[in-house]
């Protein structure tokens, strides 16, 4: 059986030509439709913040219970429908590689100011890997966030003057000063 | 009778012909009293056995489907009348009220999915499943009755026989004789190839071709072009739901 831990497959995973990327525009709209709602819905409750095009092992593009998988051009359809809607990112000009946002940048600025706000951070200053990975981020939804999203998240505070980046020794070692 | 002559004469014969009149009024009269009178006893029983049975009509959809039966029979319809004593008495119209918009809430809500076309069975039992409460009380023959109860709203809702399974269409479109085949040898496993529907029904590939590609505009059918022998393969939603395993008889029958 596939590895899905407890993340419930929707019906339409279990039929074959949701497969096949529907050559009627109606048709093909709802599928999209489905297809992007899947792939955001899976990536928020496994944390996961980049697909590969390529990347056989992830799940959501192969169903072996009925032997089908996604066609490459089928993977990029759905994936690019979730980038005209802003819900993800090419990483890369040869579209290998998405960020998948499944909170908006916006959402991740407001629970960046909430994080801080909860641990009464609002005049400290923290190095962004501790934002990502320290004690106080555990449990909450920005323990593991990747780098980038992260750092589109604070760039758009900083936009907003509610905190200020700035440089450490190193390039893993950027800080953050809050001032909000 | 001998003519008289005379004035006499003439007022007799008028007032035998009133008495004639009379006569045959009354014999006319005594008839439809005993017409009338058969058929109050008739509407007393019919009234009694509901009343007798209520519970059974309402919580057995076999005992429902029997009561619904006698009544055609009889020329009395339950539902013709949301006002009428049946709706009092059983409570039946709105019973069939209540499951008709329960179905064109579920032929809406799964119309993305089958475009418009649902196998009864699976029609019956997603209204089982949102009539949480008693879910066995509804048979397939209950659907049918409430089906036919929403055609006073115009076009749309019908009920069309593919083969030996009974499909609800909620859009107005014309299936022709064509895509009904095509439906119905769908319907073995979910769906076909363009070669199957050659063999089996001794069509051209054009013909074949013409009619799948209908169905797939109506968004009755999708194409799936996964399988590991590269055949194109055209599934029916409306035959084999996702939410059903092809070919497993979902849902029990009416008669329980």
């Amino acid at each position: 059986m596939q590895k899905l831990g407890d993340f419930k497959l929707p019906q339409f995973f279990n039929y074959p030509p949701y497969f096949t990327l529907q050559p009627v525009r109606d048709t093909r709209e709802k599928q999209i439709q489905l297809w992007k709602d899947l792939i955001l819905d899976y990536c928020k409750t496994h944390h996961i913040f980049v697909i590969g095009l390529e990347d056989q092992e992830f799940p959501l593009f192969s169903n072996p219970a009925i032997e089908r998988s996604l066609t490459y051009e089928a993977r990029e359809a759905f994936l690019s429908a979730l980038v005209a809607q802003g819900r993800a990112e090419w990483l890369d000009k040869s579209r290998r590689k998405c960020l998948v946002l499944w909170h908006r940048i916006q959402d991740w600025a407001n629970i960046v100011l909430d994080f801080v706000k909860d641990n009464g951070l609002e005049d400290s200053v923290m190095t962004v890997e501790e934002i990502r990975t320290g004690i106080e981020s555990r449990g909450t939804e920005l323990h593991g966030i990747d780098r980038t999203v992260l750092m589109r998240a604070l760039k758009m505070l900083e936009q907003k003057g509610k905190l200020a980046i700035f440089k450490g020794t190193t390039a893993d070692d950027e800080g953050v000063k809050f001032s909000i | 009778m001998r003519r008289r002559p005379g004035i006499g004469g003439l007022q007799t014969a008028a007032a035998a012909r009133d008495q004639y009149r009379q006569l045959g009024e009354n014999v006319a009269k005594i008839r439809t009293d005993l017409m009338k009178e058969q058929l109050t006893t008739f509407r007393t029983q019919l009234e009694d056995f509901a009343r007798k049975h209520k519970n059974d009509i309402r919580k057995n959809p076999a005992f429902r489907s029997q009561f619904h039966n006698m009544c055609t029979k009889v020329g009395v319809d339950p539902l013709a009348s949301n006002k009428g004593f049946w709706a009092e008495l059983l409570g039946i119209g709105d019973f069939y009220y209540e499951l008709g918009v329960q179905i064109v809430d579920i032929c809406l809500a799964t119309r993305p999915h089958n475009g418009g076309l649902i196998n009864l069975q699976e029609l019956c039992g997603l209204l089982r499943q949102r009539r949480k409460s008693d879910r066995e009380a509804v048979s397939e023959d209950d659907c049918l009755r409430a089906i036919s109860k929403l055609k006073v709203l115009g076009n749309g809702y019908e009920v069309i026989s593919i083969g030996k399974r009974k499909l609800v269409r909620s859009v107005p479109t014309e299936l022709n004789k064509d895509h009904n085949e095509i439906l119905e040898l769908a319907q073995a496993k979910g769906f076909v190839t363009v070669v199957e529907v050659e063999r089996r029904l001794s069509w051209t590939t054009g013909r074949a071709i013409d009619a799948f590609d209908t169905l797939l505009d109506e968004g009755l059918a999708m194409i799936d072009d996964g399988h590991k022998d590269g055949v194109r393969r055209y599934w029916f939603p409306c035959v084999s739901s996702i939410s059903t395993p092809v070919g497993a008889d979902g849902y029990g029958s009416s008669k329980g």
